[in-house]
Order: structure tokens, then sequence, then C-alpha cells
């Protein structure tokens, strides 16, 4: 049962590999799972004939950058709702209105999306993707940290207020490290969820200056469509960067991918 | 300052007096602004486009509502409509059948658990552009995996998966249950294993079968987590774009073209930006009442 379980997840997965590292004659002459003879033709083709740095530097600094800024902003508007009474109850309601940007799939939003980054001249530029993902994001981050610090007892951040520490002081001090670990697990989930992002990139980004890798990917492949190492190869490369980073933490995963429904 | 004062200074710190009172409103506005920026503002001035015919990509005068209109008579919007519809029914139930039954199997084999959460997590996380490929070398009539395991078993002969309609919208259901079977199947098994024991035992001692006591426990306890993860899985299935933009664009002929698709080509194709705004707005607003019904799962999920 494991087995079965394991083979079907496993072999398509193996199948690009292993089509990736063969020459194209033996591709097309030899059919078998795995390669006679490795060759890293299909890679230094794809690295002299295209774009791929690039398309590696733009998605690290996009993802970065906009996992960043929604993790500052969501945290600072999650305490908000988690501590304080607000003005028409919003502490009850703004966090669920708020998840459902999350959860409104970006096809829907984006014709207008590309209408107003024309208007606004964010077309091909990091600045235009990074605040798109920076607000899909934001809003996940709100829902996921909201529940982690309701989780904090707020004695330990009165105590250090009437110690005399100022509100934000005992945010960093106290909550903050207290809450590292849903911070982590939420950033985590953005990252992962930013770099695989295709449509809104495919959308509002055309020239390799800006491209981030899965829509590098896709054009390469709608360029090379029978090159069939070349594109297993792109599939690999694409791959690894999301794959070693979620082996590395995927104790974490599992809370964020189910929008924090189970815990 | 006596402890005392200092204590009530800080007390009235801790309920907002003053500069403070601001301060919930002030770690708030980022993450408002921002959304209000990308998110509301968009929407808004997309919902004017819809009301604009567009030639050549520019907007040349008002149409009113001709562009909702036009929704009702176009046989290819209906048509991908369809196609939808078929594919989230059966995508979303053969994974939540093989999801729950794989769950059901496990729940209480430790090691197999943890083996699978590592392995299993693997598909959903993959970038969904890189699972198009991988079901393009597997669907490859000439080189691809099929082809490749029937030449090893039968000696030859090709497997045609993307070239006939029937089959490629299969193809297309097989990756989707390839690639979210996990989520389910982790979703059900958190929320098994959250089940308290005692009712089971209870069952058990009653002399229940198997059977009855999955349709007489297990059902009905796990029915919260099962439909919030139905309720996820349809939202994202309504609306899969990339893995079939990679597969078949799709095509052949209109056989694929879910309805996300349509809207793309619509407005990034042949630049009705107008028409293709009107028809995914619409389809937000279908996608739109399912999450609130999402959102209020999870709270009622959250709450008990």
């Amino acid at each position: 049962m494991l087995l079965l379980v394991l083979v079907i997840v496993l072999v398509p997965i193996a199948f690009m590999v292993g089509t990736s590292f063969k020459s194209n004659a033996e591709i097309t002459q030899d059919l078998h799972l795995w390669p006679h003879t490795w060759t890293g033709s299909n890679y230094s083709r794809l690295f002299r004939d295209s774009y791929f740095g690039q398309y590696f530097r733009n998605s690290f600094i996009v993802c970065s950058a906009s996992v960043l800024v929604s993790l500052v902003f969501g945290s600072l508007a999650a305490y908000s709702l988690a501590r304080f009474k607000l003005l028409l109850r919003m502490e009850q309601w703004l966090g669920f209105a708020i998840l459902t940007v999350r959860i409104l799939p970006p096809v829907v939003i984006v014709v207008p999306l590309f209408l107003v980054a024309l208007k606004f001249r964010l077309l091909n530029s990091w600045l235009g993707l990074i605040l798109v993902y920076s607000a899909f994001n934001v809003s996940f981050v709100v829902w996921m940290m909201e529940s982690f610090f309701r989780e904090i007892p707020i004695d330990l951040e009165e105590a250090s207020m009437v110690d005399g520490s100022s509100r934000m002081t005992a945010f960093r001090r106290i909550v903050l490290p207290l809450a590292a670990p849903g911070l982590v697990a939420t950033a985590i989930f953005a990252v992962i969820v930013t770099y695989n992002e295709f449509l809104v990139a495919l959308v509002l980004t055309s020239s390799p200056g800006s491209q981030t890798i899965p829509v590098g990917a896709s054009t390469l492949i709608t360029r090379i469509d029978i090159d069939w190492g070349a594109m297993a190869a792109a599939g690999v490369l694409a791959a690894v960067p999301i794959i070693v980073f979620a082996l590395i933490v995927q104790r974490h995963l599992v809370r964020g991918l189910t929008l924090g429904a189970v815990k | 300052m006596t402890a005392a004062a200092a204590y009530l200074a800080g007390r009235r710190r801790a309920q907002g007096a003053g500069l403070d009172r601001v301060l919930p409103y002030l770690l708030l506005a980022p993450t408002l602004l921002l959304l209000l920026a990308v998110v509301l503002y968009p929407i808004g001035y997309g919902i004017r486009q819809s009301f604009l015919n567009f030639r050549f990509g520019h907007a040349v005068g008002s149409v009113g509502l001709d562009n909702y209109r036009q929704l009702f008579s176009d046989p290819a919007f209906g048509q991908a409509l369809w196609v939808t519809l078929k594919f989230v029914v059966l995508a979303v139930t053969i994974e939540t059948v093989l999801g729950l039954g794989l769950a059901l199997l496990v729940a209480n084999e430790l090691p197999f658990t943890r083996i699978a959460r590592l392995v299993l997590i693997v598909p959903m996380i993959v970038t969904p552009i890189v699972v198009g490929i991988v079901f393009r070398l597997i669907y490859a009539s000439d080189v691809g995996l099929l082809t490749t395991l029937r030449t090893d078993i039968f000696g030859s002969g090709q497997v045609f998966i993307l070239d006939k309609g029937w089959s490629a919208f299969l193809g297309l259901v097989a990756l989707d249950v390839w690639e979210w079977t996990p989520l389910m199947f982790l979703i059900l098994l958190a929320g098994l294993q959250s089940l308290p024991i005692e009712p089971f035992e209870a069952a058990r001692v009653d002399g229940a079968g198997d059977w009855r006591v999955f349709l007489d426990q297990t059902l009905p306890m796990l029915r919260p987590v099962l439909a919030v993860a139905i309720a996820l899985r349809t939202i994202d299935a309504f609306t899969t774009f990339d893995q079939v933009f990679v597969l078949t664009k799709g095509g052949p002929g209109t056989s694929t073209q879910l309805i996300s698709i349509y809207g793309y080509n619509t407005a990034f194709k042949f630049t009705e930006f107008g028409y293709g705004t009107a028809m995914l707005l619409t389809v937000a607003l279908v996608v739109l009442a399912l999450a609130a019904l999402t959102v209020r799962l999870i709270r009622r999920q959250a709450v008990s």
C-alpha cells in the first residue's frame, strides 16, 4: 500500500528528472525510465540559450521582498486585531474579511490588475509584482498571526508594561519571540505560494528582466515545443529550489497549506 | 512614583489611553492601505472597465450591460462553464474519496504517516507549471512515460492522450488528482487523528462492524473538516489555470478549456478587456460566495 502510493507520487517526477539527463537521441530512440548515459547537455543548453539565471534572480528578489513586507505589515495588523477592542467590532470580523482575499483566486482579478498596472506604468517591473504579492500574502499573514497572537497570554505583556515599557516594546520583546514559530510557518508558506505563482506574473511581465521562474519556464517550453530534454530540464530547475526549501521546513507546512483549518 | 501609581499607568496603557488610543488603527493602516490599493481599487476599476467596449486593446466607448448580456448568448462561455463544472465535480469527488480512504487506512499507523507526510507534500508544493511539464512528459505520444510503459510491457504501441478531447480531459483530471489528493489526505488525516477515541470504543463494545462505525461515528464527527477540505478544493479547482496552460492550452478544440482559460484568452489573446473582465468578475461572484461559505466553515471549525 505504502509502496504503491510512493510509486504513484514519485515515478512521474523521477521520469522528468531522468529525461532531463538523457540526450535527445536517447529520448526519442530508446524508451526507458532512466538514462543509460547521463548527460548535462540539456542543462548547459538551457543556461546558454535562455535567461534562466535572470529568472532566478527575479524570483528571489520578488519573493523575498514581498514576503518581508507582508510579514511586517501583517504581524502589526494581526496584533491589533488580536489585542484591542476596535470600532465597529472590527476585531471580530476584519480578520475573516481579509482572509477572503487569500481565498479569492488571482484569475478573477487579473484583468483589472493588468489594466491598473498599465495605467501606473508598473508592467515589467519588480515593484508591480512585489506590490501584488505583498497584498496576497498579507491577507494570509494577518489570518495566521492573529490566531498565534491570541494563543499568547496577555498577562505577559501587561506585566512588562507595568514595568514601564511601552506597548510596542512589549510587542517586540515579549510577543514576537513567543510567536516566532508561527511567524516561521507563515513565512514558509508565503514563500512557497509566491514562488509558485504564475498567472499574475505572466500577465504583468513580458521581458526576461522581470519574469519569474514559472513564467520563464512556460515561455521556454512554448518556444521549444519538441525539445523534450530541455523541457524536462527546465521543469527540474524550476522545481528544485522549492522542493529543497520545503523538505528543510516540512514540519511547519501542513497548517499553512490548510489555511489554519488544521492545527 | 509609587508602585501603585506605576501599576495604574501601565494598566491604562494596556487598555489604551491618549496616543495609545489610535495605536491599534496605526497598526492596521499599512495592511488596509495595501489591500485597498492592490485589491479593492483594481476591482472597482475593473467593474468600470466591464461596461466599456474595447477594440485592439483600447476602450472605444461605453456599452452599458452588453458585456454581461453577452455572457448568456456566448456559446463558448456556456461550453467553458460546462467543462469547468465537469472538471470540478469529477476531480474533487475522486480526490475526496481517495484522500478519505487513504487517511482511514493509515490513521493508526504512525511510521507510515511520517513517511507519507514527507512524500505526499511534494506534489502540492511543486510549482503548478512544473506539474504541467511533468504530465506533458508522461502523456507525450512519442516519448512519454505511458508510451514507454506500453512499449516495455507489450513490445510496441503508442499511447495518445492529448490528441483526443475526452482523453485530454481525463488526462487533466488525472493531473489534478495526482497533485491534490495529498492535500485532502493530509487535512482528513489530521481531522481523523483529532477525533476522540471513546465513541469508537463504545461502538465496538456494542458490536458494530467497521462499516457501521464509519457511517455512524467517523463520518458525522469528521463532517466539519470534510466540509472545509471540499470547499477549499472546489474553489481552487474552479479556477485552475497554470497546469492547463502548460498541458493543453484548453485544447484539443474546447475539451479542456476551463472558464479561467477562456477568460484569459478573451482578455489577453483577443484583447477584449471589457468582456473578459465582465466574465471573470461574474466568476468572481460565484467564487466569492463559495469563499464566504468556506470562511464560515473554517470559523466554526476554529471556534469548536
